[in-house]
């Protein structure tokens, strides 16, 4: 039996389901939206995890493609003062369940690793192997902020792990992705503020997004420069003329840093989000554990879902 | 090794060459352009040289024109120049379908000759995702309710629905705007017998879903068939599964108004009644999929078509009926002198339109 975990409107993790209905593996979707009956007993013969009413065992397959098992009856809960508390405490019992099931299971992909994905430590890593990285400061001081502009200018500004998602009664805000940080920006800035990313803006050629589960990368190019809607981060979507896109190969020795940026950060899947500079350099920008596949998978016609399904399978 | 930048194709942008003139096939952008067998000519001669290598073949006087070419294609963003084309793969131009079947075709008569509900069942099981409903008669709004009630109770994987119905008062545009929003499966309503020719958006958020009203009468499955550019899908998967399978009948089955089970409802063979057989069975009989695999690289005039890999097919209207390999009936397009004319007043195919009774 393989099983995901995931969220229940997820299209890749529909496709890979329709792939393991074909290749006539046993699948269990777990959705994060639901509230799963799990238990999780400890005892001197055995620990086992029962979740749905079924136990899993040692031998299946467990893909955690997005969210995480949800174990809170929520609508009952929702309104009262203790839900805050019942989450963090729920949040130690999915990380558990997660610590056991890497211990004996093939496992993939992390709830943990999504929610502790530290940009900073990341960066430091993928230098650690070898990969380019842009200069990076993240500071709370006008003074340290502005010399960082003047030796690195232009500078662009993102967000550190969370994208900006507040409402309050009159105001919705939300993050614009990735922007320049202009001089006028900078001179409206009081001497103090809440830490801020910033990175020099570096030229590029190309954007890259790899797709990377267990050893196998799929890698596509996006052609972003050309259009300037599109020219810090191809996340700010062109909807009326997308970015050109088309599937991409790295140099060998590329290949090799980032698989071994991926086995230090031990992670076992992740996207990748790197940029080739006009001197042909690869620079690391980002990873995201759990990052979008659907997009790569159809513009390069690399059947991304169908590869997971089989990877899923059961041992021949 | 030259440092010049080396002039590529895009990898999802394809160039099909025709008779007379070609297409560049935009698979990520779903768009079709046309162009001239010479520009066809330049890029297969010369993708992968630099702008001096490919200068070099052509006399001076020629240069304004192959400048403008290749202004064109990167301009278009359908090429680019590079000094590392080996970043750049081609296309993967596999294809393969989890499901058995991806499309189905039911058609009913006004008075339920057979078990709708019946086939529906047997379609999820299948995995079939996309449906058309062709209703030939005049219907009551609530059938359609029925029919969708019955696929949201079971979360049947049908995931989307194009039905075709003659008009009446009870399928107002106010009305299908309002279905529309409530039933996430339904893509598209055709309406025949209308008062007008229209085409409507009902929703905002997405532009692929369509209510279509014409004011053509449509009474059985032979109005199908018809090959028009507005029908041509450039997207990468119908561009490789065509290379490969039939751009109709590949993974289609169909229940035609008696209940029959075949591969296309204007087709005359049958593999047993929904009565007594399943799909599965159907499906599993010699002869159900013998058209699955014939490519327009295999068919009379569209294999020297620009379009042949956009272009869906239809075999069960053929200009040679006696033909398995003859060109669609109805198409209208020439691909020697690149005109589209209306398919049924060509007097050659006069005696076709007639076999077919059409
Ligand atoms: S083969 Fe022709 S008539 Fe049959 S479904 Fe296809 S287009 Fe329609
Ligand atoms: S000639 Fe063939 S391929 Fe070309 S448009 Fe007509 S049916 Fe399609």
């Amino acid at each position: 039996m393989a099983i995901i975990i995931s969220e229940n409107r997820d299209t890749t993790t529909n496709k890979v389901i329709d792939w393991c209905l074909k290749n006539n593996t046993d699948v269990r979707r777990i959705n994060s939206n639901l509230c799963a009956r799990l238990s999780f007993e400890i005892s001197d013969e055995d620990d086992s995890v029962c979740i749905n009413k079924q136990k899993i065992s040692a031998n299946e397959k467990i893909w955690n493609r997005r969210g995480k098992i949800n174990t809170l009856p929520k609508e009952e809960l929702l309104k009262t003062p203790f839900y805050n508390y019942l989450k963090r405490e729920e949040d130690s019992l999915v990380k558990s369940v997660e610590f056991h099931f890497k211990s004996r299971n093939s496992y993939t992909g992390s709830y943990i690793k999504e929610v502790e994905n530290y940009k900073i430590a990341h960066l430091v890593s993928a230098k650690k192997v070898g990969l380019k990285i842009p200069r990076t400061i993240v500071t709370n001081y006008k003074e340290e902020l502005v010399n960082f502009y003047q030796k690195n200018k232009p500078i662009i500004s993102k967000d550190l792990r969370y994208s900006v998602n507040i409402s309050d009664e009159n105001t919705k805000y939300t993050s614009i992705g990735t922007f320049e940080v202009t001089e006028t920006m900078l001179d409206h800035l009081d001497t103090y503020f809440a830490p801020c990313y910033v990175q020099e803006l570096i030229a590029k050629k190309v954007e890259i997004r790899v797709f990377i589960f267990k050893k196998k990368m799929f890698s596509m190019a996006i052609f972003s420069q050309n259009d300037t809607q599109t020219k810090i981060d191809y996340r700010n979507y062109n909807i009326e003329k997308p970015n050109r896109v088309s599937p991409f190969k790295f140099p060998e020795n590329v290949e090799k840093q980032l698989l071994k940026f991926m086995n230090i950060s031990n992670l076992d899947t992740g996207s990748i989000d790197l940029i080739l500079t006009k001197k042909n350099e690869f620079v690391f920008l980002e990873v995201n554990p759990q990052g979008q596949i659907d997009w790569l998978s159809k513009y390069c016609n690399y059947y991304i879902e169908k590869y997971i399904a089989e990877e899923l399978a059961y041992e021949k | 090794m030259s440092t010049a930048p080396i002039f590529n194709m895009h990898s999802n942008c394809i160039i099909v060459k025709g008779a007379n003139r070609s297409t560049i096939c935009d698979l990520q952008r779903n768009e079709v352009k046309l162009i001239p067998n010479d520009l066809q000519n330049l890029i297969e001669q010369y993708e992968g040289k630099t702008n001096e290598e490919i200068k070099a073949q052509y006399n001076e006087s020629d240069y304004e024109v192959v400048d403008e070419y290749l202004n064109f294609l990167v301009e278009h963003e359908y090429a680019f120049f590079t000094n590392t084309p080996e970043f750049y793969p081609k296309l993967n131009i596999e294809w393969f379908e989890a499901s058995k079947i991806t499309n189905a075709i039911i058609d009913i008569n006004s008075d339920l000759e057979y078990d709708v509900i019946k086939v529906l069942s047997q379609l999820d099981d299948l995995n079939c995702k996309h449906v058309q409903i062709r209703f030939f008669n005049v219907i009551k709004f609530s059938i359609i309710i029925k029919l969708l009630d019955y696929l949201n109770e079971t979360e049947s994987i049908v995931s989307s629905i194009n039905f075709v119905v003659s008009f009446t008062k009870e399928f107002s545009v106010i009305k299908l705007v309002e279905l529309f929003r409530e039933q996430p499966r339904i893509s598209s309503f055709l309406i025949y017998n209308h008062t007008k020719e229209d085409v409507i958006i009902p929703l905002k958020e997405n532009h692929t879903k369509y209510i279509k009203c014409v004011t053509k009468n449509i009474k059985s499955a032979s109005h199908c068939g018809v090959i028009s550019q507005e029908y041509f899908v450039p997207n990468i998967k119908a561009y490789t599964e065509s290379l490969q399978h039939n751009s109709c009948l590949n993974r289609k089955i169909s229940i035609d108004t008696q209940g029959n089970i075949k591969n296309c409802p204007s087709m005359s063979e049958s593999y047993g009644n929904i009565e007594n057989t399943t799909l599965e069975e159907a499906l599993h009989q010699k002869d159900f999929k013998k058209y699955w695999n014939i490519t327009k690289d295999q068919i009379e005039i569209c294999k020297d078509c620009e379009f042949r890999y956009i272009c869906t097919d239809c075999r069960a209207y053929r200009e040679n009926p006696e033909d398995n390999y003859s060109k669609p009936l109805k198409c209208g397009y020439d691909p020697y002198t690149n005109e589209w004319s209306d398919w049924s007043k060509n007097p050659l195919k006069q005696k076709a339109i007639e076999w077919y009774n059409l």
